[in-house]
């Protein structure tokens, strides 16, 4: 008795094969060949960043060009921010988490207070040290802060509150993502998950 | 041999299937790209962000325009000359043709924000025919002179300087913000050209409002294949 395969035609059991495989072959050329569709607003036209400069946490003075090399993730903050900061720094610190070590040398967080009356430099290090001890907070005068802040898209505003820790900023929450070459590149509204900042900082960094 | 016809005359088939489904594949993205079925304006860049004061003495920031499209101009209460905007002109247009449902704001920054203060705006904007029962809003925009510099100069990249007797020199333009805060278009002179202006608004405000589920992908691709109108 003839077994169901041997049933079937030589001719048919090739054609199958050969269609599957050209199927399979498709596929993966279409992926290879389709661009990475990134997360968050795409800058067609991106445009440098503006050489700004403040000063780290660290107590040096550091401008936008020292971190050329490296993909940057830009957000404006401030460490009394109770919840939308706190939000955003755990995404970024899960997006460094999804990368291997060769590619989290090539990226650098950076968060510039909004609320430099408040947060000094001891105090960004101590929060952004629970997040990642590579984030790197960045301060300086109010007039430094809002030419490095507007260009950016960030806007923000001082409320007096009645909270135990005094007044409130309302605050543009994006990420602004710039590129190897200092372009700006993406901005990340506010609920971009880590993963998807991953995915996008992967292909960044390879390029 | 009628078998091993039979046989390479469906080989055949399933050949043309697999490679007319390529060449089906190439030709909708050629056509795609040389028929633009949708038309879109590049995402230029950020607009900035600010928080500044109106006309009314009462702040307004980038955030409050988010949803809706803004368009800026650069202007300032002492203006003389052909190089300033016409901007009641500019609202009476968008006012006369309904080209967006969505929200459109008109928002005028003074560049000479020491001198026009919200009481010197306010009485600008009724001696120069504002119709404050239009469907587009008009803001006039004043603040911290530094933080007026940041804005429009970093931000809105217009260059301008006071020339010592009231005036200021600058280039006009206007600037197109949808509602996302990106600069969709810049249109340089003392007047944008209706047709052109009316004719962005109108694509980003289609853009804005149909970009959902299987129709974001055209726009997307349109984006990608720059799909820009002419």
């Amino acid at each position: 008795m003839l077994s169901p395969l041997k049933k079937i035609p030589r001719s048919w059991l090739l054609a199958s094969v050969g269609l599957l495989v050209g199927l399979l072959l498709t596929i993966l050329l279409l992926n290879w060949l389709t661009p990475h569709q990134f997360h968050g607003l795409v800058m067609q036209s991106p445009q440098p960043v503006s050489n700004f400069e403040l000063t780290a946490h660290t107590g040096q003075r550091v401008k936008m060009s020292d971190f050329r090399g490296k993909v940057v993730l830009i957000y404006f903050g401030y460490t009394f921010c109770p919840d939308v900061c706190p939000a955003t720094m755990s995404e970024l610190r899960q997006a460094m988490a999804l990368l291997r070590p060769g590619q989290q040398a090539d990226v650098q967080v950076l968060m510039v207070t909004l609320d430099p009356q408040r947060d000094t430099p001891q105090l960004l290090a101590n929060y952004l040290g629970h997040f990642n001890p590579t984030f790197l907070g960045l301060t300086g005068t109010p007039e430094e802060i809002s030419v490095a802040a507007a260009p950016l898209g960030i806007f923000y505003e001082k409320h007096e509150g009645d909270t135990e820790s005094g007044y409130l900023i309302s605050h543009t929450s994006t990420v602004a993502v710039i590129d190897k070459n200092g372009y700006l590149r993406l901005v990340y509204p506010f609920d971009t998950t880590g993963e998807q900042m991953a995915d996008d900082l992967k292909i960044l960094v390879g390029e | 041999m009628a078998a091993l016809s039979i046989a390479s005359h469906k080989n055949y088939w399933f050949g043309f299937l697999f490679y007319g489904g390529l060449v089906l594949f190439a030709v909708a993205v050629v056509a795609f790209n040389l028929f633009r079925p949708v038309t879109v304006l590049p995402r230029i860049t950020l607009a900035p962000g600010y928080a500044l004061t109106n006309s009314s003495g009462r702040s307004l920031t980038s955030e409050d325009l988010r949803g809706g499209l803004s368009l800026y101009s650069f202007s300032y209460s002492r203006c003389a000359g052909e190089h300033c905007p016409n901007l009641a002109e500019v609202q009476g247009l968008l006012n006369k043709q309904q080209v967006t449902d969505l929200p459109l704001s008109l928002v005028t920054i003074s560049l000479d924000p020491e001198w026009d203060s919200p009481a010197v705006l306010a009485n600008y904007l009724q001696q120069n025919g504002y119709d404050g029962s239009g469907r587009n809003h008009w803001h006039f925009l004043t603040g911290d002179s530094f933080l007026v510099r940041t804005v429009v100069g970093n931000g809105f990249s217009l260059y301008y300087k006071a020339e010592g007797d009231g005036q200021i020199k600058f280039e006009p333009r206007f600037v197109l913000v949808d509602g996302l805060g990106v600069i969709r278009a810049y249109y340089y002179g003392s007047r944008p050209e209706p047709a052109i202006l009316l004719r962005d608004i109108r694509l980003v405000s289609e853009e804005a409002q149909n970009s959902h589920g299987a129709t974001r992908l055209a726009y997307e691709a349109a984006h990608l294949f720059l799909c820009y109108p002419h």
